[in-house]
């Protein structure tokens, strides 16, 4: 019974969320929350090419247990609809392709009260698919559009929370910059009483400005505070003009600087004004690319040569292999999913010599861009 | 609630959770879980539910054999986990052969989990 990898993907999609939803339930939270994640969980999985633009959920004969799918638990009656109503959410963000699934059988004893899903047509994008599948949907009773050019969708919010047309909006940043919002707002009217701790703001009455104490401008505020009144600052507006006031501030005080200098990153006065002894260097821009590269087997932070920390001890000569590994590293992309992997069991691991003998099962391997699963792998390598 | 099938403690091997699906799954739990739309404790079950359901996956839909030749450049075991990193490896299954010229095997002992 050999699968393709996204089929095999979209088993274990099934599989995960039929069976969290009963932990779901526990924890009461709503089918709605169990839509969503299995709906970005479809999405990204797509994005990063893990699964075809197409999701093929598996033909009903293939499977042996009973005649909903064979993913879905039977003592939940619901699982089949609901999944198959969910997966095109994701499938609408991406072309589909004129593929038909084949239809499941319909569900029998439907029970509404489970689940708050109303059937028939969707704002769920037009997809044959989705017309195939509100069509089998008989919890509604409604006609069955099979294989039709799509009806017009409205943007409905059949699951109280309109995942597909929020999703693309970006629902989370409408969420949390509607929940932004009012934070921000109480923030502009609190008295400065409430502000006891931000030692700066404290003496400043609430006129509406707020410093930023953190960034690239905290070291220039810092430097400023003792030598300022505090009705200096206060004149200047809003935090949003945080860049402006240190502006002004950094004029009146060295009246010299036309252009704002950067405050953090390499050129920072951290190092000066703190006088670091230790190995803080790691974040030199060369560096960067090299920590992301570095595996833990082999790759270790490269202190800056002149740090103090090699005096103390015979030097580790650490940094002897890891420009041979820089070397071979494939695309140099910092992306997650880039470098070659393969997970999987070991069943043995042998060695004669430098000939070492592996055998490995169940695993899933990253190569070159896709995703190859394996029952088996035999391993020979040359150390 | 004690004694259910549900509450069996069993180990899972969260490697998977690092490939592509697994990923996928840990991002989207912790949107969901920044905003809160999902409880952290939740998010842990689901996890660990794609823990067994991905392991079981692998046992049962999956027929591919693989074989792989390469360098060895660095071994380590560690907790029960083989990580190798090879160089210049070739994977050949029933297609075409893949060729990379950097890997890292991470592989868990299969023995762990049957009992």
């Amino acid at each position: 019974m050999a699968r393709n990898v996204s089929s095999v993907y979209i088993h274990v999609v099934d599989d995960v969320i039929s069976k969290v939803r009963d932990e779901f339930i526990n924890f009461g939270v709503g089918e709605n929350v169990l839509t969503e994640l299995q709906t970005l969980w479809e999405m990204k999985m797509m994005q990063c090419g893990a699964i075809s633009g197409a999701i093929e959920r598996p033909p009903p004969a293939q499977k042996p247990s009973g005649p909903i799918t064979p993913v879905h638990d039977l003592n939940v009656p619901y699982e089949g609809p609901a999944e198959e109503y969910e997966t095109p959410t994701a499938e609408m963000l991406f072309p589909p392709t004129p593929l038909q699934t084949p239809i499941q059988t319909p569900l029998p004893g439907t029970d509404q009260s489970m689940y708050n899903i109303p059937t028939g047509p969707s704002d769920y994008a037009p997809s044959p698919i989705t017309d195939i599948r509100n069509g089998v949907d008989l919890k509604a009773g409604r006609p069955s559009p099979y294989m039709q050019p799509p009806s017009p969708w409205t943007s409905q919010r059949p699951l109280g929370v309109d995942v597909n047309v929020a999703y693309e909006e970006g629902r989370d940043e409408v969420d949390r910059g509607a929940s932004d919002q009012p934070m921000t707002q109480d923030f502009f009217t609190i008295s400065s009483g409430k502000r006891k701790r931000d030692d700066y703001a404290s003496q400043l009455t609430s006129g509406g400005y707020m410093p930023q104490q953190d960034g690239s401008g905290d070291v220039m505020i810092e430097f400023l505070l003792p030598e300022y009144q505090p009705k200096e600052v206060q004149k200047s507006m809003t935090g949003r003009d945080r860049e402006t006031a240190v502006k002004i501030l950094s004029k009146k005080e060295t009246e010299a600087a036309p252009v704002l200098p950067q405050q953090d990153g390499v050129n920072d006065e951290y190092d000066d004004l703190f006088h670091f002894q230790g190995n803080e260097d790691y974040n030199t821009p060369a560096e960067h690319v090299e920590l992301r590269a570095a595996t833990p087997a082999v790759g270790t932070p490269k202190p800056a040569k002149n740090e103090a920390a090699e005096d103390d001890e015979p030097p580790l000569n650490e940094d002897d292999d890891d420009d041979e590994d820089l070397d071979d590293l494939e695309n140099g992309e910092e992306e997650l999913n880039t470098q070659h992997l393969v997970l999987a069991q070991f069943d043995k691991v042998t060695r004669t010599k430098s000939r070492w003998k592996c055998i490995l099962k169940d695993g899933i391997m990253h190569l070159n861009g896709r995703d190859i699963l394996f029952n088996k792998a035999t391993g020979e390598f040359e150390f | 609630m004690f004694g259910c099938n549900e509450f069996q403690v069993m180990a899972t091997f969260e490697l998977y959770r690092r490939s592509s699906i697994g990923m996928c799954l840990t991002e989207t739990l912790d949107e969901m879980v920044s905003n809160g739309t999902l409880s952290p404790e939740l998010a842990i079950q689901v996890l660990v539910q794609f823990d067994k359901s991905m392991t079981e996956a692998l046992e049962t839909q999956v027929k591919s054999k693989v074989s792989i030749k390469g360098h060895l450049h660095t071994y380590r075991f560690c907790d029960n986990v083989w990580t190798f990193i090879l160089q210049r490896a070739t994977f050949k299954n029933d297609e075409c052969p893949e060729q990379v010229g950097r890997v890292k095997i991470v592989a868990c002992d299969s023995k762990l989990l049957t009992q």
